[in-house]
C-alpha cells in the first residue's frame, strides 16, 4: 500500500483547497441569504426578493430568452455539424466551418454586446450597409442574438464530436432494409444523437441563464436574473442579503439541468466501431447545406466585423479616415496596456495551477486504488463546480474574502478561475488517464521505479497532449471570463474583461474593441501554439508505438 | 448468376482493383480471400452497391446492374461488427425491414428463421446483452428476413472464438443450402475460406490471384503468392496439429 501514500497526500491538498475556496464560500452565501449584513437570521430577504415586482419578471425573462437561444443554437449547430459529417462539400469548406464555428468562444461575452450595438444599432455598420435598422437591439432581440452566437461554439463542439462517433454503416443497413430517406435520417442520425442534442440544449441554456456580459450591454429594460444580481450587489448600497438570495435562485436551474444531464448520459447510444463510408451522392443536399452553413456562419460572425473596422477609423461614423491613433493610444496608455499584461499573467498562472490541480484530481480517481469514497469526493467537487455559475462564485468570494489579505489580489482571481472552470479539465484528464493501460504503475514499480518516478517517466509523457489541451482550455477561459471576476477584481487588479465593463460607462468603444482584438489574437496564438505542441507530443507517442511494434515483429 | 466484367476502382488516383472479371453461380458459397489492403472489401462494396465502379460492368441474371442503386439491387450484407440498432431489442432488429415492406416475409418464415438460428430465447433482450455469436446470428436473421438475392458477409467469423466459429460456419452453410442462396464471404483467414466455401477467390494487389475450388487451390496453386500466403500458413497449422496428435496417430497406425 506504499503507492497510496502519495495519492492520499494529493487528495488531502485538493480537499483543503476546495473546502476553503468552494465549500466555505458557498456556505457563506447560504448564511448571508438569511442574515444579510449581519442581522439575526430570518426569511426577510427571501420575502423581499420574491415579492419585489421586478424579480419574478426578470426570472421569467431569463427563462424565455435562454430557452429560445438554446433551441436556436442547437438547431444551427446541428446544421453546421451535419454539413461536415453528412455532405460531400469540399474538405476546405468543412475545415472552414469547423474553425469559424468556434471563433466566438475566443472573445469575452461583454464584447458581444458592443459588437451588436455597433453593428445593428442606429449608427451601426450593418445598419448603414442595409440602409435601415434591422431590428431593435435592446432587450429580447439583442439578448437572443448575443446568446445564440455565444453558445453556438459549445453546441457545435458537442454535436460535431458526437456525430463523429456515429457509425455511418447504419445508414447502409437502414437503406438496405427499405427505409425512406426520412426514416434513415431519424433512425441513424436523430435517435443516436438524442442524448447529445438534449445535452447541447441544456448546456447552452445554462450558459445563457448565467451569463452577465451580454445583458450588461444590450439587456436594456429587459431585465434578467444576472443583471438583477449585479444591480443588487454593486448599486450605491450593496444589499448582501438580497444578492445571496438571487444567487441561490440562480443555482437552482443549473442544479436541475446538471442532474438531467447525468440521467441523459445513460441513454447515450455507444457504438463499438466507427466505420467511414462513402456518402451517397446528393448534389442538391450538398448545395442546400453548404448555403445554410454559410448563412449561419455569416450571421454569427458578421457582428464581429465592426470590431476590425471602427478602431481603425478616426471617428465612426462621421470622419471615416483610416488611422492607427486608437490602437496607439491603447498601447501608450500605461494603465490600459498594464491591464492587458495583467490578463495574460492571470491566464497563464490560472492555466498552470489549474492544470496541476486537474491532473492531481484525475490521478486520484483514474490511477489509484484508494477507496471509492475518496474518488467520489473528487467527482462530486467536479460536479458541483460545474453547477455553480461564475457570478455566484465571485459573489461568494466577495462575502468571504473581503477584509482578508486576499481581497483585491491576483491570487483570488486566479483561484476563482481555477474553481469555476475545474469540471471540464478534470473530466478531460480523467478520461485520458483511465484509457491508459492499467498495469503501468505495477510494471514500473516491479522494475524499481518509485510512484513519483512512474508518474514522471511513464504517465505524464503519455498524458502530455491532454495536459496541453487542459492548459489551453484554462488559458482561453481565464482570458474571456467576465461573470466570475466582476465582483472580485479591484482597481489594482483589473483584467481586460473588467476593464471593458468599466469602459462601457464612458462609451469608449474604440478602446473596448482594441482590447477585444488583443484578447482574440492572444487566444488565437495561444490555441495555435498549444495545438502544435500537442500534435508534436502525440506524434512522438505514436512513433514510440511504431517502434515497439516493429520490435515485436522482429521477435516473431 | 452474378458476373463482373473488367471492373476497376481507384481512390484518389491509387488503383485498388485493377481489372476484375468473374462469374458466381446461383446458390454458390464463394469466399474472397486476401491480406488486408488487397481490395477485397472494396470488391464487396462494389457488388453491394455502396461504391460505384470506375469502369467495367456488373451483371446479375443477364441484367446490367452497374448503375442500379444499392437499395434496388436486392442484395444484402451482414457487417463485421453486425451494425445492430442498439436502441431496439432483438426481435425489433430482426423484423426491422418488415416495417417498410410487410409482405417480404410471412410470420411463419420469420419464425422459421428464428428457430433455424436458435434465437427463440433471446427475442426480448437488448443488443448489449448478447454475446458475439448471438449478435452474429441476429444480424444474419435480420438480413435473411429481407430475402436477399445475394447474401454478402464481411469477415463473419473474425470476431468470434473457437467453438462458436464452427457453429456459425454450420449455420451459414445450412442457410445457403436451405434457401439456395448465393453467398459471398470476405475473409483474411485461409482456413475459414477453404473449409466454408464451394469456391475461393484469392485477391492480391487488386487482382485475382486464383479462383477455384478449395482442393484445386491446395493441389495446384497457380502462383508464388498463393503458395506463400495461403499454403504456407495452412502447412504450419497442419504440422502443429499433426505434432499434437502424433501419439494418437501412431497408435492408430499400429492398430491398423
Amino acid at each position: 500500500m506504499r503507492k497510496n501514500r502519495e495519492i492520499k497526500a494529493i487528495f488531502a491538498v485538493m480537499a483543503v483547497f476546495f473546502a476553503g475556496f468552494l465549500a466555505v464560500p458557498m456556505i457563506s452565501v447560504l448564511v448571508r441569504s438569511f442574515t444579510g449584513n449581519g442581522e439575526p437570521a430570518s426569511l426577510a430577504y427571501y420575502v423581499e426578493v420574491l415579492t419585489g415586482r421586478g424579480f419574478l419578471r426578470a426570472l421569467g425573462n431569463s427563462f424565455v430568452v435562454s430557452i429560445c437561444s438554446a433551441l436556436l443554437a442547437t438547431v444551427l449547430a446541428f446544421i453546421l455539424a451535419y454539413t461536415i459529417h453528412y455532405t460531400n462539400v469540399g474538405k476546405r469548406y468543412k475545415w472552414l466551418i469547423s474553425k469559424a464555428a468556434i471563433l466566438p468562444m475566443l472573445l469575452p461575452t461583454i464584447t458581444y454586446g458592443f459588437a451588436i450595438i455597433y453593428s445593428f444599432g442606429k449608427q451601426g455598420l450593418l445598419t448603414k450597409l442595409f440602409g435601415r435598422q434591422l431590428f431593435n437591439i435592446y432587450g429580447f432581440n439583442g439578448l437572443l442574438l448575443g446568446y445564440v452566437v455565444y453558445t453556438l461554439p459549445v453546441a457545435f463542439t458537442l454535436i460535431n464530436n458526437a456525430m463523429g462517433y456515429i457509425d455511418k454503416r447504419f445508414m447502409i443497413v437502414s437503406r438496405l432494409m427499405g427505409d425512406s430517406p426520412l426514416q434513415t435520417f431519424r433512425m441513424t442520425i436523430v435517435i443516436p444523437l438524442l442524448g447529445t442534442l438534449a445535452t447541447s440544449f441544456i448546456q447552452t441554456f445554462f450558459l445563457c441563464f448565467t451569463d452577465f456580459g451580454i445583458p450588461a450591454s444590450v439587456g436594456g429594460r429587459y431585465e434578467v436574473v444576472a443583471s438583477v444580481l449585479y444591480a443588487e450587489m454593486l448599486g450605491s448600497i450593496p444589499n448582501f442579503g438580497n444578492g445571496a438570495v438571487v444567487a441561490l435562485i440562480m443555482i437552482i436551474p443549473s442544479v436541475v439541468s446538471i442532474t438531467v444531464l447525468h440521467i441523459l448520459e445513460k441513454y447515450n447510444v455507444r457504438y463499438n466501431k466507427i466505420s467511414p463510408i462513402e456518402l451517397k451522392k446528393g448534389v442538391k443536399r450538398d448545395a442546400v447545406f453548404a448555403v445554410l452553413s454559410g448563412a449561419v456562419l455569416v450571421f454569427a460572425l458578421s457582428m464581429f466585423v465592426v470590431m476590425f473596422i471602427t478602431p481603425f477609423i478616426e471617428e465612426w461614423p462621421y470622419r471615416m479616415n483610416f488611422t492607427l491613433e486608437h490602437v496607439q493610444a491603447v498601447f501608450e496608455d500605461r494603465q490600459l496596456y498594464g491591464v492587458y499584461v495583467n490578463s495574460v499573467m492571470v491566464a497563464l498562472i490560472t492555466a498552470f495551477a489549474g492544470t496541476l490541480i486537474a491532473y492531481g484530481g484525475a490521478l486520484v480517481t483514474a490511477r489509484s486504488t484508494v477507496s471509492g469514497k475518496l474518488k467520489k469526493v473528487i467527482d462530486s467537487i467536479a460536479l458541483v463546480t460545474n453547477t455553480i455559475p461564475g457570478m455566484v462564485i465571485g459573489l461568494a468570494y466577495l462575502f468571504v474574502f473581503t477584509g482578508t489579505p486576499l481581497q483585491n489580489t491576483f491570487p483570488i482571481i486566479i483561484i476563482c478561475n481555477i474553481v469555476h472552470y475545474f469540471s471540464t479539465p478534470y473530466l478531460m484528464m480523467k478520461n485520458s488517464l483511465s484509457k491508459m493501460n492499467a498495469s503501468w504503475e505495477t510494471t514500473a514499480m516491479l522494475m524499481g521505479d518509485s510512484w513519483v518516478k512512474t508518474i514522471a517517466r511513464v504517465v505524464t509523457p503519455n498524458a502530455l497532449s491532454t495536459l496541453l489541451e487542459v492548459f489551453s482550455y484554462y488559458f482561453v477561459n481565464a482570458m474571456v471570463t467576465v461573470s466570475a471576476v466582476i465582483f472580485i477584481a479591484g482597481a489594482r487588479t483589473m483584467v481586460i474583461t473588467t476593464k471593458i465593463q468599466e469602459l462601457q460607462y464612458f462609451n469608449e468603444f474604440n478602446e473596448i474593441f482594441v482590447l477585444s482584438l488583443l484578447i482574440l489574437f492572444t487566444n488565437l496564438i495561444a490555441r495555435a501554439v498549444f495545438r502544435r505542441l500537442a500534435r508534436v507530443s502525440e506524434s512522438r507517442q505514436s512513433k514510440a508505438k511504431v517502434y515497439k511494434f516493429s520490435v515485436k515483429k522482429k521477435a516473431a | 448468376m452474378l458476373e463482373l466484367k473488367n471492373v476497376k476502382k481507384s481512390y484518389d488516383g491509387t488503383p485498388v482493383l485493377t481489372d476484375i472479371s468473374l462469374n458466381i453461380e446461383d446458390g454458390e458459397i464463394v469466399s474472397i480471400l486476401g491480406p488486408s489492403g488487397c481490395g477485397k472489401t472494396t470488391l464487396l462494396n462494389l457488388i453491394l452497391g455502396i461504391v460505384d465502379s470506375d469502369g467495367g460492368q456488373i451483371i446479375y441474371n443477364g441484367k446490367d446492374i452497374t448503375d442500379v442503386p444499392m437499395e434496388k439491387r436486392g442484395f444484402n450484407i451482414v457487417f463485421q461488427d453486425y451494425a445492430l440498432f442498439p436502441n431496439l431489442n432483438v426481435y425489433q432488429n430482426i423484423t426491422y425491414g418488415l416495417r417498410n415492406n410487410p409482405e417480404i416475409s410471412s410470420k411463419e418464415e420469420v419464425e422459421d428463421l428464428i428457430r433455424l438460428l436458435g434465437l427463440e430465447e433471446h427475442l426480448n433482450k437488448r443488443i448489449s446483452q448478447l454475446s458475439g455469436g448471438q449478435k452474429q446470428r441476429v444480424a444474419l436473421a435480420r438480413t435473411m428476413v429481407m430475402k436477399p438475392k445475394i447474401l454478402l458477409l464481411d469477415e463473419p467469423l473474425s470476431a468470434l472464438d473457437g467453438v462458436i466459429k464452427e457453429s456459425i460456419k454450420d449455420r451459414i452453410r445450412t442457410i445457403a443450402e436451405q434457401y439456395n442462396l448465393t453467398t459471398i464471404i470476405v475473409t483474411h483467414d485461409p482456413e475459414e475460406a477453404l473449409t466454408l466455401s464451394n469456391r475461393v477467390m484469392i485477391i492480391n494487389e487488386g487482382q485475382i490471384a486464383q479462383f477455384g475450388r478449395p482442393e484445386e487451390i491446395i493441389q495446384r496453386p497457380e502462383n508464388g503468392f498463393v503458395k506463400k500466403f495461403i499454403l504456407n500458413q495452412l502447412e504450419i497449422k497442419k504440422n502443429n496439429i499433426f505434432t499434437l496428435f502424433a501419439g494418437q496417430l501412431a497408435q492408430q497406425a499400429q492398430v491398423g
